[in-house]
């Protein structure tokens, strides 16, 4: 692999690191342990997984997702993400914006074939 | 909060220091971010028979990554954006070779006054080439020579305004005209005869050992701010230290006790 299209993958994956985070939690509140675990499982965003953290930090003083601390039984009490309502909303448009790109890709992809 | 062995408890307050570090200055709340590392490593291990091993503790770390690297380079603050550039120059060297100028100029101008200035930017330097390169996962290697020189003078300096600048301001104060009296009856007027000597050494050799020992205690409190300050040189700084300048100060203070008051 070309050190071009390393830097480019990584580029990308930086970039799309705060969508997969809100769309993670669009399914329900998580706690960061969780989050750090199912972006994990996604091959192509390989992430170091400390990355995540200063990401959620940033997403809460933004008002994006909200904490709070909820009992465990299985350990100390955890500190659970959810996304607030703005939140929601941002996760939205973002959403629309990357299916947009996507099928915009998708269409200069086609032409060439032609 | 699990248990871990005290090699492995190190390590991870170090860990977590290296992130309150990388994160200072940046828009992200450091002590948010150290409680979800603390809540991560506590849930990876949990299943992990205590006391948590630094072997077991370091893949959680390797996995969770080099601090430095959780930001990207517009959220970092200006010097480390700087400091970074700086550095990526022929062969990583520009940093440490512009360090080791600033210092020899600060060197050279010290008698003329602002010489300080330079000695303080090259330390500064000093400092970000080797918190880089410690996020790179590198050691300074032959670079320790120009980069290293601006630290242990600046520690040096800091060392002797801590340890010997009280005891002058003391010991001044207890010799000046009038005030050595009070303590063996011996005014400033008398010739410089041995026991004048016995006396104001007994007298500067007691004001050391007391305040080296109230130092001491400090130092266990100021072991990590000063050890964070003036790494890697301080590294291993801490309480044995402490302990050492305990029982320098008490033998030093012992011996001017005895001169003062033990010999007739």
């Amino acid at each position: 692999m070309s050190e071009f299209y390393i830097n480019w993958t990584t580029q990308v994956r930086k970039g799309v690191l705060e969508l997969a985070i809100l769309n993670t939690l669009s399914g329900g509140p998580l706690y960061g342990y969780d989050i750090v675990r199912r972006l994990g499982d996604v091959d192509s965003l390989v992430i170091t997984e400390g990355t995540v953290y200063p990401i959620l930090s940033r997403l809460k003083n933004e008002e994006h997702i909200e904490s709070y601390i909820e009992e465990s039984s299985a350990g100390p009490p955890r500190k659970y993400y959810r996304l607030t309502p703005r939140g929601r909303e941002e996760l939205r448009r973002m959403n629309q914006h990357w299916e947009q790109l996507h099928n915009a890709l998708g269409a200069l992809r086609k032409e060439r074939k032609r | 909060m699990i248990e871990m062995t005290p090699e492995a408890q190190t390590r991870f307050e170090r860990y977590l220091t290296r992130m309150r570090s990388a994160l200072r200055g940046s828009a992200v709340e450091a002590a948010d971010v150290e409680q979800n590392v603390r809540e991560h490593v506590d849930v990876a291990l949990a299943s992990t028979a205590a006391p948590i091993g630094i072997d077991r503790l370091d893949e959680v770390l390797e996995q969770l990554g080099p601090p430095e690297r959780w930001l990207p380079e517009d959220e970092q603050p200006w010097w480390k954006r700087v400091a970074s550039r700086m550095s990526s120059g022929p062969e990583d060297w520009r940093l440490a070779y512009t360090t080791f100028g600033a210092f020899a100029l600060g060197l050279f101008l010290l008698p003329v006054g602002f010489g300080l200035v330079f000695l303080i930017c090259a330390f500064l330097l000093a400092r970000a080439e080797h918190e880089l390169l410690t996020a790179r996962g590198e050691s300074l290697g032959a670079r320790r020579w120009l980069v290293l020189p601006a630290i242990w003078t600046m520690l040096l300096g800091v060392a002797m305004l801590l340890l010997v600048a009280p005891v002058m301001a003391l010991a001044s104060i207890g010799l000046s005209d009038g005030n050595l009296q009070f303590v063996h009856g011996v005014p400033h007027t008398q010739p410089e005869t041995l026991e004048r000597v016995r006396i104001e050494t007994g007298y500067i050799a007691a004001c050391a050992g007391a305040w080296w020992l109230v130092f001491s205690i400090l130092l266990v409190f100021l072991a990590k701010p000063l050890r964070t300050m003036f790494l890697p040189v301080t590294e291993n700084l801490g309480r044995k230290h402490a302990l050492l300048l305990a029982l320098i100060g008490a033998m030093v203070g012992a011996i001017g006790a005895v001169l003062l008051f033990a010999i007739p």
